[in-house]
């Protein structure tokens, strides 16, 4: 499963990717995650990704990001803010596995 | 309190992030963002013309003037890199050549200045027209540049290549007439009727650029930041849309100062807010962050472990969202007054010369004692004050997280001891 993850900047996203990354090995999962900054979304969202994660705090921009998104054919989401930190990444899974079944 | 939280929601943030998702701005805020790896480069030079430490500067001295040089052509003629970026931006954004439209911008900007003759040396424009003091100059002509490419491009202005004519090839013609448009309007304005358009740009934005220095300059946009913040919303990517414009010029200033051996003039160009008032992240949480660590309910104290880390680097995502900060009625307050507090302190201390004001851009995410040493030229008493800053939001934010934490506890979700698994 590839998960592409956005925020503004990148950074802070990396931290929800360790996350992630966390509990998918906790609970046996094959994934690839990777964040990216606002800027470089539109570019790297084509690159075949399965699922495209947008962060609570730029969820403002989630039409521009779904744009992108769209023409890739790959499905967006907002990250539920209460699994947006370094604790958070079942919450996150969670949510993916609701979109990709 | 959720009264408020949905007022903001209703009216603040609508506004306020459909203003900075404006098309143009938005194309403002990525061309500036992408100069920042180059105005960082460049202004580390000036450290190294004008170390702080006495004895290392007196041996530099002599070299200053070479030192610089990197600085001066790239700190120093900003608004030309932006200025391309911008356009490109701005170009992509209508689905047109991002290339041709940095091009088409960087003209019209040049454009905008006239070369004086040096009797033996050729021409030579003035470096000063090209620098950050310009950047609103370099925003409006990247502006009028991608304006008319676009005109000409849905108004089908553009010249036909017969079939098998390579692509790259035939996007260089479709900005042929553009430029045909934009080279000789600006001539004409600037050359010809003898239109000052740099003299006119300033005069007119000179204003905010006075009222970006004040305190109700600095107040204004601490409270938007912390504002959006605290409903979730990266309050400072908003802002800095529409401030990053006039903070640039206030930093041009101060580093043009810096560089000729003049006092620094202004006191709030980004710096300012990025090392004396988000300490930790916007909200000033780093000192939430450090009284975390002894909180009583575990939940918190894991969450204060995991966000360390990325507190001293000024990323605060994880307490926002974690503790949660957003939409929290009682952390909002030592959230929105913190800030308040330290920045009218910080901004009375640089005003009466007890702190240096602040000049360089060095990387966001150094921990804030250091990048406020560097950023004030090498000030210790910079340190202190970050310092001082941190105990007076860390002593605001105590009685609030203390009532939190009661809450959580009563409420059973104090969570067990988690952070013991690792």
């Amino acid at each position: 499963m590839k998960l592409l993850l956005v925020c503004s900047g990148g950074m802070s996203s990396a931290i929800v990717v360790k996350a992630i990354e966390k509990e998918a090995v906790k609970t046996s999962l094959a994934v690839e995650v990777k964040s990216v900054a606002s800027g470089a979304f539109a570019d790297e969202v084509k690159n075949g990704w399965d699922i495209a994660l947008v962060a609570p705090q730029v969820r403002h921009r989630f039409d521009f990001f779904q744009e992108a998104a769209a023409e890739a054919n790959v499905p967006v989401i907002v990250i539920p803010p209460q699994g947006y930190n370094p604790l958070g990444g079942a919450i996150i899974l969670a949510e993916v596995k609701k979109v990709l079944g | 309190m959720h009264k408020f939280f949905e007022l903001l929601d209703k009216y603040l943030i609508p506004f306020m992030t459909r203003l900075s998702e404006q098309r143009h701005l938005r194309a403002v805020r990525d061309g500036i963002i992408s100069t920042i790896p180059l105005i960082i480069v460049g202004s580390f030079f000036l450290i190294l013309a004008f170390p702080p430490v006495p004895f290392l500067a007196a041996i530099v001295k002599p070299y200053a003037g070479q030192i610089l040089i990197p600085f001066r052509l790239t700190m120093g003629l900003m608004a030309l890199y932006a200025c391309h970026s911008i356009g490109y931006y701005l170009a992509k954004s209508y689905k047109l050549d991002g290339v041709s439209g940095g091009i088409l911008a960087m003209a019209a900007f040049v454009l905008t200045s006239v070369p004086v003759a040096y009797s033996d040396k050729g021409q030579a424009l003035l470096m000063e027209n090209l620098g950050g003091g310009s950047m609103f100059v370099a925003i409006l002509m990247a502006i009028f540049a991608v304006e008319v490419l676009r005109f000409a491009k849905s108004n089908k202005l553009t010249i036909k290549m017969p079939e098998g004519v390579p692509e790259s090839v035939a996007k260089s013609f479709e900005a042929l007439i553009p430029a045909a448009i934009i080279i000789p309007t600006i001539w004409v304005i600037r050359d010809f009727l003898g239109f000052d358009i740099h003299h006119f740009v300033l005069q007119l934005f000179q204003p905010l650029v006075l009222a970006g220095n004040t305190l109700a300059g600095i107040l204004v946009p601490i409270i938007i930041i912390t504002l959006l913040w605290a409903t979730g919303i990266h309050g400072d990517s908003v802002v800095g849309s529409v401030a990053r414009p006039i903070w640039l010029v206030l930093l041009d200033q101060n580093i043009a100062a810096a560089a000729a051996g003049q006092p620094i003039p202004n006191i709030a160009p980004e710096p300012f807010f990025q090392w004396f008032v988000w300490i930790g992240g916007s909200g000033a949480t780093l000192s939430l962050v450090l009284i975390m660590l002894f909180s009583k309910a575990p939940y918190l104290k894991s969450m204060s472990k995991a966000s360390l880390l990325p507190g001293i680097c000024n990323i605060n995502e994880p307490v926002i969202f974690g503790v949660p900060v957003m939409l929290n009625p009682l952390l909002f307050v030592p959230f929105l007054f913190g800030p308040i507090t330290i920045g009218i302190l910080t901004y009375f201390a640089m005003d009466m010369g007890l702190v240096s004001k602040p000049y360089i851009l060095v990387p966001w995410t150094l921990p804030a004692p250091i990048g406020a040493y560097l950023a004030t030229g090498g000030d210790w008493r910079a340190i202190l004050l970050v310092l001082v800053n941190i105990t007076i939001t860390a002593a605001l934010y105590y009685p609030f997280l203390k009532a939190y934490e009661r809450k959580l506890i009563r409420e059973g979700a104090a969570g067990e001891l988690e952070e013991e698994k690792k």
